[in-house]
């Protein structure tokens, strides 16, 4: 496992740098730039609009995989993809599969959803997405496995730079997930894989929802 | 987002089932859950910190089991699956005062019967009395399925095929088996557990067959306690680190082995006959013979059980010995054959070979009963009663094999549309 350059303690003191939400006129700018790199930008002012965006980007009956997210259960997305039974969800059939028996099932399955919904651990403002993963998992589909993704981003996630961001990773969210992990799973998470998304090659393959609100970390 | 995505475990709360491994009626809940692909959480009631971290109290009265907390936040005590399913929204009404075609199964036959009816417009109905897939449907891996060359599970296979058939519009009734039929003019009517009527134009049966039950004395008092019928996914894992036997030759036991193998200490499997490779594919007998702690016993029958509250051990006999002797096993799983399930025929007097099959195209004509009323032949997959075909492991000489029972259900539809030309309207 990779650790990052500063072990977080127990009780990470965190910088407000990457708790604060962006300005307007800083939302419209990597707005603007992730349109130059083929992703699809939409704003919205609240969770429950994000939550409505989603619902309306998704078709009845769609295969989706939902990731691990702070932001998804927070705006109830996580519901209506795993309860709603508007669509399949991928998440719940990955779970009930047997590890032993089904590892391959489970790993192509995984690997190529039709649509995947999460986010990100940075935006920047000249429209890179970074992805933070402990397993890496997630990367694949997110960069090419998946037909459709579309990302949900608090407004306090927009960076400067990359350079920033993989700051934000390290500093701001790694603190925190490692002990979400900790408290969920009983086993520390780790900054192993980090995923830049500069520009995407197949336009209206990736949509981004920049939220107004503080969401997830 | 969150950097940890080893896990796929669900965002949402899941049902949880709190109850003790004998627990009467938590077995069959578990069962169905699995089979149904829906994902829940086992709590042994005997493990009072676990007990208290769902229900915030570390006991739990014995009278209330099985407990099961729904994702809502609802708690349904000495629940039933009737009631699980309910709750868990599985169960709707038809959505239509007439179908074309109303399947009885939802096992290979019936879902490849339903994928290929409703692609082609017809008004198509399931039913089915437990989960998709039937007797495949709790096979770990199905090696010799045309297009998978590593092999499909039989779980797998039953969840693509309900989504395909439901794409093209098929329904799937749940969770409540077939009592009755009646005829209905030149159609069917089907009466279900909970007094729902399906009418239908044309109907197939593809109800499959249950386990063969196995002979020894006290067995169905530790049915869900160590005793189990069939290979359910839902046991596999509980199964970590035990002594497992199965019972059966055929190449459900062999797949069941293989599945707990990955999990169980030893896995000990049973065999009646002389000869495996007689009613199991060469494939899993190779497969078998080359996993070190799998031991197979031919000429071995179950003459006992030893148990408390659950198996501790199964007696055998082997071979021409009239000794026997206890094999020391945390579970034993039953996998002999099959008694066919064709409930509900009888109210429109199809005819059966005296084990209970049903008989098609025209074997039926002599036996009594079989009074063929058309003046045409009855078609080749065709009951006595003209529209009403039966297909898969129920049909008096059918493969018993997963690919031969697609192929069935298939083919049974061509026969529909016939019958439906001759009613008029198709």
């Amino acid at each position: 496992m990779t650790e990052p350059p500063t072990v977080a303690s127990a009780a990470p003191s965190l910088s407000s740098e990457f708790a604060e939400l962006a300005s307007g006129e800083r939302i419209a700018t990597a707005a603007a730039a992730l349109e130059r790199g083929g992703i699809r930008s939409l704003l919205a002012a609240t969770g429950a609009d994000a939550r409505s965006l989603v619902s309306s980007l998704l078709p009845d009956g769609a295969e989706v995989y939902n990731n691990t997210s702070q932001t998804l259960e927070a705006t109830g997305i996580a519901d209506d993809i795993e309860r709603s039974g508007r669509y399949q969800p991928l998440r719940l059939r990955l779970y009930r599969m047997d590890r032993e028996m089904q590892r391959r099932e489970m790993r192509a399955l995984g690997a190529s959803p039709d649509y995947v919904v999460g986010s990100v651990h940075a935006l920047t403002e000249d429209g890179s997405l970074l992805i933070a993963s402990a397993s890496g998992s997630q990367l694949g589909p997110l960069a090419s496995g998946a037909g459709q993704v579309i990302f949900v981003i608090g407004a306090q996630k927009i960076v400067s730079d990359v350079a920033t961001g993989i700051r934000r990773i390290y500093e701001y969210c790694y603190p925190l997930e490692d002990a979400r992990a900790r408290r969920a799973y009983g086993v520390p998470s780790g900054v192993n894989n980090i995923l830049i998304v500069n520009k995407v090659m197949t336009p209206g393959r990736v949509t981004a929802i920049i939220v107004r609100e503080r969401l997830g970390f | 987002m969150s950097m940890f995505d080893y896990d796929t475990r669900p965002a949402t709360p899941l049902p949880v089932l709190v109850g003790t491994r004998a627990t009467p009626g938590a077995y069959a809940i578990r069962d169905f859950l699995s089979r149904n692909g829906y994902a829940f959480e086992w709590v042994d009631a005997g493990q009072p910190e676990a007990v208290r971290a769902v229900l915030g109290v570390a006991e739990v009265e014995s009278s209330a089991l099985p407990l099961c907390i729904l994702p809502d936040g609802s708690r349904l005590a000495t629940a039933t699956v009737e009631q699980v399913a309910a709750g868990l929204g599985m169960v709707a009404a038809p959505a239509l005062s007439e179908y074309d075609l109303t399947i009885i199964g939802a096992g290979p036959a019936g879902l490849a019967a339903a994928v290929n009816a409703a692609s082609e417009g017809l008004r198509t109905v399931v039913v089915e009395a437990v989960a998709p897939g039937g007797q495949a449907g709790t096979t770990s891996m199905i090696e010799n399925y045309l297009g998978f060359p590593t092999g499909i599970s039989g779980s797998e296979l039953a969840t693509r095929a309900v989504v395909q058939a439901r794409r093209f519009g098929a329904e799937l009734l749940l969770a409540r088996p077939l009592t009755a039929v009646s005829a209905d003019g030149p159609g069917y009517v089907a009466e279900l557990s909970d007094g729902t009527l399906i009418r239908g134009r044309a109907m197939l049966f593809a109800s499959g067959v249950e386990w063969r039950r196995l002979d020894v004395p006290g067995i169905d008092d530790l049915l869900g306690a160590g005793v189990y019928y069939g290979a359910g996914p839902s046991e596999a894992l509980s199964c970590t680190g035990s002594r497992v036997v199965v019972v059966g030759g055929g190449n459900s036991a062999g797949q069941a082995v293989v599945r707990f193998s990955r999990y169980a200490r030893q896995v000990t499997l049973l065999v009646r006959g002389h000869d495996l490779g007689a009613s199991m594919s060469q494939y899993l007998v190779d497969h078998l013979s080359a996993i070190p702690n799998v031991d197979v016993r031919v000429r071995t029958e179950v003459v006992g059980l030893q148990a408390d509250d659950r198996l501790r051990a199964v007696i055998v006999r082997s071979g021409d010995s009239t000794g026997t002797a206890p094999l020391p096993s945390e579970a034993l799983f039953i996998c002999i054959g099959g008694t066919p399930l064709a409930d509900g025929a009888a109210g429109i007097g199809l005819v059966t070979n005296s084990a209970g099959y049903l008989l098609t195209g025209g074997d039926f004509a002599s036996g009594p009963g079989g009074n063929w009323p058309l003046s045409r032949e009855p078609l080749p997959l065709e009951t006595n009663r003209p529209g009403v075909f039966a297909a898969g492991d129920v049909r008096c000489g059918s493969v018993k094999r997963c690919s031969a029972a697609i192929g069935e259900g298939s083919m049974a539809v061509a026969l529909v549309h016939r019958r439906l030309s001759e009613l008029g309207g198709d």
